[in-house]
């Protein structure tokens, strides 16, 4: 039997022996290729058609940057579906569990490695999108004309994005199809949240708890959004949805709190979880 | 180090859907044995090889290798063993190389020992010259090679297998039998699910029959098939034997049946070689032409249908 500081070697390096090997698999799958392009598309076309059609860009930076930041929404969940949605399912899927689950090495290794992988993909991909819109802005207002709030937002889509890739490895994890896991952690953030977070502020509750709600400090920093003022009431448009901004410091921690809670539950399901 | 390399203890599995697979199973396998373990679909081969893996849980008793607890102490238990469950999927974005490296990593060995081992089962194997081929453009057969080459990889001292012949054809499966004889040459042990009753009589020493989930015969193939059924002597004449001469080759004490089968007959007697000639004195005496005299040992398939009876499946 190995000593406690020998086994906890030893599970570090089995992780990191994980990390490397799904990192391997999405640039194999053309993964990360996918993510890469939307990531660049996306701003280049926020910079481009301006310039084709002759319109001025947005008059000041903080605009152009919180319209560029627009879609990283949507590309975070893409992301974190694409790269954590078979992160357990597909194992148990394609029966690859039956070779890397009888291995000598703790089952909570393969899950951390996974887990570690399919972040630093989410990552890199949002790094990548605010490398682009940096450029951009760069380019087009000047040295000095770097949002401040700029790296408040990087780090706020950083813990989103770890929010979304611990509820997909939960999805993952429960279901036992890849094509499921993937779909249902998609259609949560992009369909079945902002629904719920929609009706509750209908009905005048602020959806604080709602990891979607919280998302829209991502953009909200750039902006002084006055707080929470109800959805109901003769306002009853789509309007008034974006009327209502959360609270930074609830909205941090309801998704560092979807971020933690998913991802233990999402590991105590798949350490469990025999391969029949 | 204890005599005993693999254990289960009153092993019990009921899954979620209320089958009851394993019933207070107990089996021990000695250090360098090759143990066949037999028996029909659904008798709970697989469950007790998926938990002797970490792959299943069990609902009570314990499964100990090398005694070490496998669900308590997986990582130690499972350090020298190799294993090929099932028909496990293959990473196919990876090489042969790299799908073996990834293995032999997590086993802690060195990186010259990866590079020199993945040669030697990949040679053992027959994919030599795919070693840095992706995966996902391999046969079903070159798969199943590819998951054997796996299970050699750290050179185990204890080998679990389950069905390893499937998926390969008539010379891949000799190569399976002849890598198993190896092993079993180099003091290895090995433990052999499979349906293939003539491979894991050529390859193993002992027997575990389960059906149910509950061991129903255990012994040495050769004490099963010497002693389990009367043995045959298959006799040929020139001319039919008529019914009185018949007879009297039935009324013998020695004889325990006699089948006529034209100008042969099928003698069942207590398999003893003293037996066998003084029953050809009789049959010389009777004044009859013999063509040929072959005493036939029992099978282990004769063995399988005896004790599972005629329903369960054989292959």
């Amino acid at each position: 039997m190995l000593s406690l500081g020998e086994d906890i070697k030893e599970d570090i390096v089995h992780t990191l022996i994980n990390v490397r090997y799904e990192l391997r698999k999405h640039f194999r799958r053309k993964r990360i290729l996918i993510a890469v392009v939307l990531a660049l598309i996306i701003p280049i076309l926020f910079y481009i058609i301006p310039k084709v059609r002759n319109v001025s860009f947005a008059s000041t930076s903080v605009a152009f940057m919180a319209n560029s930041l627009g879609f990283i929404n949507i590309l975070i969940i893409i992301s974190a579906a694409m790269f954590a949605g078979d992160a357990v399912s597909g194992e148990f899927e394609t029966r690859t569990a039956l070779l890397s689950l009888s291995t000598p090495q703790r089952r909570s290794s393969i899950f951390i490695g996974k887990y570690i992988a399919s972040l630093l993909a989410v990552f890199a991909i949002i790094a990548f999108y605010f490398a682009i819109c940096g450029v951009e802005v760069l380019g087009v207002y000047g040295l000095g004309g770097m949002p401040e709030a700029t790296g408040k937002s990087f780090l706020l889509c950083l813990l989103y994005g770890t929010a979304a890739v611990s509820m997909t490895f939960f999805y993952s994890s429960v279901l036992k199809g890849v094509m499921s896991s993937t779909l249902l952690s998609f259609f949560t953030f992009l369909m079945i949240l902002p629904i719920v977070s929609a009706l509750l502020q209908v009905a005048n509750v602020e959806p604080w708890f709602i990891v979607t709600y919280s998302a829209g400090l991502m953009t909200n920093v750039f902006v002084q959004e006055p707080a929470f003022s109800g959805g109901g009431g003769h306002n009853m448009g789509p309007s008034a949805f974006t009327q209502s901004t959360p609270n930074f410091t609830v909205g941090v921690e309801v998704m560092a709190a979807y971020a933690i809670i998913m991802f233990i539950i999402a590991m105590a399901i798949a350490v469990r979880k025999d391969v029949e | 180090m204890d005599d005993i390399a693999i254990e289960t203890r009153n092993l019990k599995k009921q899954y979620s859907q209320g089958v009851l697979a394993l019933k207070d199973l107990s089996i021990k396998i000695k250090r360098g044995q090759c143990v066949g373990y037999l028996g029909p679909n659904g008798s709970g081969k697989t469950t007790t090889i998926k938990i002797l893996t970490n792959l299943l849980k069990p609902t009570s008793g314990q499964a100990f290798i090398n005694d070490i607890d496998v669900n308590q102490f997986p990582k130690e238990a499972l350090r020298g063993v190799g294993s090929l469950v099932e028909v496990p999927g293959i990473y196919e974005f990876l090489t042969s190389h790299e799908m073996l490296a990834y293995f032999g990593k997590i086993r802690k060995m060195s990186s010259a020992d990866i590079d020199r081992r993945i040669k030697e089962v990949l040679t053992l194997v027959k994919l030599s010259e795919w070693e840095h081929k992706k995966i996902g453009s391999f046969s079903t057969g070159m798969l199943r090679r590819l998951a054997i080459a796996q299970a050699l990889l750290h050179d185990p001292e204890i080998l679990i297998m389950d069905e390893p012949v499937i998926g390969l054809d008539p010379k891949g499966m000799k190569d399976v039998r002849d890598i198993i004889k190896k092993m079993l040459q180099e003091k290895k042990t090995i433990f052999l699910s499979s349906h293939l009753l003539n491979e894991v009589a050529e390859t193993c020493n002992d027997v575990i029959l389960l059906d149910k989930g509950v061991v129903v015969s255990s012994d040495s193939v050769a004490h099963l098939t010497g002693s389990t059924l009367g043995s045959k002597i298959d006799v040929t004449f020139l001319r039919p034997l008529t019914e009185e001469q018949c007879k009297t080759l039935s009324n013998l004490d020695m004889v325990e049946d006699v089948e006529p089968l034209g100008d042969q007959i099928r003698i069942i007697y207590d398999g003893k070689p003293e037996t066998s000639s003084k029953i050809l004195s009789k049959i010389v005496g009777l004044g009859v032409d013999v063509v040929s005299f072959t005493p036939q040992k029992v099978s282990l398939e004769d063995v399988y249908v005896s004790v599972m009876g005629d329903e369960r499946g054989v292959r």
